[in-house]
């Protein structure tokens, strides 16, 4: 066999080989979206592999209308999201500043806990927590479920202190000369100059909050504070055996994110070689 | 006399210099400890603080409801001896031993198919991550319903009934199967970042000496992809050790038998459904001093090897 013909065998096995990759990756989406589309009739009565016939927005309706409810758990998952989202960047900037451009006693043991404790497990955590925030009197409240997070992530920290301590120093000392003072230097010029790495741990950040479930499944109770993970799970296991409408549940709580990536897949697919995030 | 005038001048504007340096420093002290107020708060509060609450809920006894009572060692004494804890750390360690060789070795696979330059890759590549980005827990809750017996997809297509979840020995591999197909696309994407960044002359350099692509793959792609093979491996048995979310969805209440009670899952039941949050806690506390310890054993077997320089 030539060289290139050996080559081009090679190529195509490849090519079969990930494409079966790409099917079994895919499937299952599919699969609960086709799931989601049927009604329970059809659901009871045909394969489970049958296509959707009529294609009928039932399920979607009936969670959403009056039995079900899943507008709370959607709408609460948002505003607990965008409330940690504001928080984490925020404070995380400023902290990362600090330990990037500023001169003081204690930074390098500060930096070092700080570190440190992302060697923490969120499992460890979770049960002390849950005393703390019984003893205060806040389980089963919209505070618990943002305040763990809202003050900055030592993860994000790490990765703006590396950033900020790449931008020239001249950017800053030029604003400083113009009178700025460091709230300002930080957001006419580190903020603008540093939209990659915002962007990057915007996108981290959205994603695992909104994924989160550990955390809501300990702190809450009852249907008011439900975030969507939350709310699929108890679903799940009230209507266990009705598919479709489970379905349409993981679908409501899939797509968002679905969009976001495909939206900004280039830089998610960044971010994630860049940060490792998790 | 000229002499002292000038030495005490500039003495004095000395003395001067290094007081408004220290102002200087002591705003900037003031500054920096403002900036890191809300961290600070955030990190000592939500991170630090329940380390020491969980050393002392360990030494106690709490139900949730009555007042705490202090339990001296007795909740070590019972975590250790009762074999429950000891099982659930056996479970979770086959489940690690089940998902990390497969995950990395597929990822790698995977990466190499997808660096052989053909037309479509960096597309397959973002596919594979898509599970990634999705919440474990409903991702379960997905396969919960492929993987049921008389409704389910999986089942349909391959035409038989098989109880994926129900059956106490087919349920742990069915979970570790599921948190590989979750992975695989995360662990590609950095075996992907990593082979792509090794230097192509190294290659070339290979191709005239004679090397077969088996013996690149071997002698040159794979100890150069060390560190990226540590980082994927280190990141997958720690998140693997915590593994939860998923399991709840798949299996709940540990599953047939208790066959998937793992150490997350222990810890959770123990608290908030045995309500023994003293025990919950050594169990948590264990946990953590295990984590800690394969970190460091990681890093110290990893960092005996060799890695290579490529910065010339």
């Amino acid at each position: 066999m030539s060289a290139s013909l050996r080559r081009r065998v090679a190529d195509l096995a490849a090519y079969l080989l990930l494409l079966v990759g790409a099917v079994v990756t895919v499937a299952p989406f599919l699969l609960s979206l086709m799931t989601a589309l049927k009604s329970p009739q059809q659901f009871a009565s045909q394969t489970p592999l049958s296509p959707p016939a009529p294609v009928t927005l039932s399920n979607f309706t009936e969670l959403f209308g009056g039995r079900y409810d899943f507008v709370s758990p959607v709408v609460v998952t948002a505003q607990v999201v965008a409330v940690v989202l504001v928080g984490q960047l925020a404070f995380s900037v400023l902290a990362a500043y600090a330990f990037a451009r500023l001169r003081f006693p204690g930074r390098e043991v500060l930096f070092w806990v700080y570190l440190a404790t992302l060697m923490v497990p969120a499992v460890v955590t979770i049960i002390p927590l849950y005393a703390m925030f019984t003893a205060a009197g806040l389980r089963n409240t919209f505070w618990a479920l943002v305040l763990p997070q809202v003050f900055g992530s030592p993860y994000a920290i790490f990765l703006l202190r590396e950033y900020f301590r790449g931008i020239p120093e001249d950017l800053v000392s030029a604003a400083r000369l113009d009178g700025c003072n460091t709230l300002q230097v930080l957001w006419h010029v580190v903020v603008p100059v540093s939209r990659p790495i915002l962007a990057t741990l915007t996108i981290i950040t959205v994603v695992s909050h909104w994924n989160n479930f550990l955390w809501p499944l300990v702190i809450t109770s009852g249907p008011k504070w439900q975030t969507l993970t939350l709310a699929t799970a108890n679903l799940q296991s009230q209507y266990n055996g009705n598919w479709t409408l489970v379905m349409a549940a993981t679908t409501v709580a899939i797509v968002p994110l679905l969009l976001l990536f495909l939206v900004f897949q280039r830089h998610v697919v960044r971010s994630i070689t860049i940060t490792g995030f998790k | 006399m000229v002499a002292d005038t000038a030495q005490s001048s500039a003495a004095r504007s000395s003395t001067a210099s290094s007081d408004a340096a220290a102002r200087r420093r002591r705003r900037e002290t003031g500054t920096a400890y403002a900036l890191l107020a809300p961290s600070l708060f955030g990190i000592t509060t939500f991170l630090v603080l329940p380390i020491l609450v969980v050393v002392w809920l360990s030494l106690n006894r709490w139900d949730l409801i009555s007042p705490v009572q202090f339990a001296g060692l007795d909740n070590f004494r019972q975590v250790l001896s009762d074999g429950q804890f000891a099982r659930s750390l056996l479970i979770t360690a086959v489940f690690v031993v089940l998902v990390i060789p497969l995950q990395t070795g597929l990822g790698l696979f995977a990466a190499t198919l997808l660096t052989r330059g053909l037309p479509g890759s960096s597309v397959l590549r973002v596919l594979y991550v898509l599970p990634w980005i999705c919440a474990p827990l409903v991702l379960g809750v997905v396969w919960r319903w492929i993987l049921s017996p008389t409704d389910g997809a999986l089942n349909a297509l391959i035409g038989r009934r098989i109880e994926w979840l129900a059956d106490p020995a087919l349920a742990l591999p069915s979970v570790a199967a599921v948190t590989i197909w979750t992975q695989v696309g995360y662990v590609t994407l950095f075996f992907v970042a990593g082979l792509t960044s090794i230097p192509t002359h190294l290659l070339e350099a290979a191709r005239i000496d004679g090397a077969n692509a088996w013996q690149t793959f071997w002698r040159i792609k794979l100890p150069l992809l060390r560190p990226t093979t540590f980082f994927v491996l280190v990141t997958g048995v720690i998140s693997s050790f915590q593994v939860f979310d998923s399991i709840y969805a798949l299996t709940p209440q540990g599953g047939p038998q208790g066959v998937t009670d793992v150490v997350a899952g222990r810890i959770y039941y123990q608290a908030f459904q045995s309500r023994q949050i003293g025990q919950a806690a050594v169990m948590a506390l264990l946990l953590f001093v295990l984590l800690v310890v394969i970190t460091v054993v990681q890093q110290r077997w990893f960092s005996r090897r060799t890695t290579y320089d490529l910065s010339t």
